[in-house]
């Protein structure tokens, strides 16, 4: 099985329709965390199209939309003919977490991390250089917006949108863009839920480093974001070497 | 909005006339977008005296209204639109109607994602530049800031507040690159700064939005008695010093004591020593 579409924030935010579409994206992303949480089990077969679309309150044709979505991201298969119909295909943890980490080395695992401080470590010193008091209220915002995120793709999304709203506070379009680029690239690795992600240290982390912000210290906000993505790095390398020779 | 010019006697007319311009250009985009914000208020007070719902499809027909903002003050205005109070529409909880300007193949259509339980919600109702109209009934220029939802730059956002029978129903506005800002008030701020007298446009709350000096740069905030200035009413004030080392000696000074609403003056004595000359309404 492909891994899984890796969606940018900023695709997701610039291109998600607004009318039809934007229903048909809703009933796509609730039936992709129902098919990643474990709701809807792996080979289970789906209601028949009508009576789907019926039970979620929407068209046939919002409903197809979604499913051929969902078809493009390995989450559901169509087969014709008797017995046909849509069966789920629940991603396999460990195949989601090696495909995508055993396509990289450990150097350029590295090499990802050296960028992602030299980013979001400018981003935090110029941020707290930089930020006001309003800054800073919408800072914690998306850090209790995370905090709340349960599903593994809203916390990656959350967690991006933060590291993005911090470069923006930097005052800096090209920080800002390096952010969303960097975790278009890496956010499904950050994630990964493998051995599991500490999320009470990511957000410990976090306060730390608004708090830095706030108190306009910006080595010490620089200090922090820098740690914090070596610790997420070291536990990607971690993870890599632990794949080595299976 | 309003402008101050604040400054010592030597640099007074120049600032006048720069300050009366960029207020004039920002000021013809502000009423660009107030013919907007005018038509959507007369399609909803037309729908209440109706007794008709207002829809999401009826604001299409604003949208040559919109398409005229951009094609009016193309090369400075980059995006134009509308954003609606939540429940202002009968079929959309919140939206945006948002356009941005001509990349070749007529104006683009904003998207972003409304939807409250989602992870990338994007919740215009906190923005200074919906947040400020709403709360104040007053039009309002916000920022500079980096828009990473639209214009992906640094960005000013004009908006002005729709009122419908009372009801605050939402904004209009447009989006301002700042580097545009800067390329007109570059010049004519660095004849106003002279040798050891830096001239600075900072925004009411402390932003430096252009300066002659490469030692104060756009984007840095000078933290000043001015940020608890009103807000609604943007104040953008004229600053020139006498002494550049001050400056420094002042950030150092705020570097040294970090504390976090510290609200240093501008150089030894306070705002009010400064001289103010003028106020200008937009």
């Amino acid at each position: 099985m492909p891994p899984p579409a890796l969606t940018t924030v900023r695709a997701r935010t610039l291109f998600t329709p607004l009318d039809t579409g934007g229903r048909a994206d809703t009933v796509t992303r609730r039936l992709a965390n129902a098919i990643r949480l474990g709701l809807l089990l792996d080979g289970e077969r789906l209601p028949a199209e009508s009576q789907l679309a019926g039970q979620l309150g929407v068209s046939t044709v919002t409903l197809r939309e979604a499913l051929a979505t969902l078809r493009t991201m390995g989450l559901v298969e169509t087969r014709r003919g008797r017995g046909g119909g849509s069966f789920v295909r629940a991603p396999d943890d460990a195949d989601r977490l090696e495909r995508p980490l055993r396509l990289l080395s450990l150097h350029e695992l590295r090499d990802i991390g050296d960028h992602r401080a030299a980013i979001a470590g400018t981003a935090a010193r110029l941020a707290a250089e930089r930020a006001l008091v309003s800054d800073v209220r919408t800072l914690r915002g998306h850090a209790e917006r995370l905090r709340g995120a349960t599903a593994l793709t809203d916390r990656r999304r959350a967690d991006a949108r933060l590291h993005i709203e911090i470069a923006a506070t930097a005052q800096s379009p090209r920080l800002t863009r390096a952010e969303m680029d960097l975790w278009s690239e890496i956010g499904d690795l950050v994630w990964l839920p493998m051995e599991g992600r500490d999320v009470t240290a990511a957000a410990r982390d976090h306060d730390l480093l608004i708090g830095a912000i706030e108190a306009r210290a910006p080595e010490r906000a620089r200090e922090i974001a820098e740690r914090h993505v070596a610790a997420e790095t070291d536990r990607l390398l971690d993870l890599r070497l632990s794949l080595h020779g299976r | 909005m309003t402008v101050q010019v604040t400054s010592g006697p030597a640099v007074l007319r120049g600032g006048e006339h720069l300050l009366a311009d960029i207020t004039a250009t920002i000021g013809r985009v502000m009423g660009s977008v107030t013919e907007v914000g005018a038509a959507m208020t007369a399609l909803a007070a037309a729908a209440r005296a109706g007794r008709r719902p207002l829809r999401r499809a009826d604001l299409a027909a604003l949208r040559p209204l919109v398409a005229q903002v951009l094609a009016r003050h193309r090369g400075f205005a980059a995006g134009a639109g509308l954003v609606l109070a939540p429940d202002a529409l009968a079929d959309a909880p919140r939206c945006i109607d948002w356009w941005w300007a001509d990349r070749g193949s007529g104006p683009g259509q904003l998207e972003v994602d409304l939807d409250p339980a989602s992870a990338e919600f994007y919740d215009y109702t906190t923005t200074e530049w919906y947040n400020e109209p709403a709360r104040t009934g007053q039009p309002c220029v916000a920022g500079p800031y980096v828009d990473y939802i639209c214009t992906h730059e640094y960005t000013f956002t004009v908006s002005v507040p729709m009122v419908d029978g009372g009801r605050f129903v939402g904004v209009a506005g447009a989006d301002i690159l700042a580097g545009e800002v800067e390329r007109m008030l570059l010049p004519r701020l660095s004849l106003l700064g002279r040798d050891g007298r830096p001239a600075v446009l900072v925004s009411g709350n402390g932003r430096v939005i252009a300066s002659s000096t490469a030692r104060i740069l756009p984007g840095t905030v000078l933290r000043s008695p001015g940020t608890t200035t009103a807000a609604g009413r943007l104040p953008w004030m004229l600053i020139s010093e006498p002494e550049p080392a001050a400056w420094r000696r002042q950030a150092k000074a705020r570097a040294a004591m970090r504390r976090p609403d510290s609200c240093a003056p501008f150089t030894g004595g306070s705002l009010a020593a400064h001289q103010r000359i003028s106020t200008r309404k937009l």
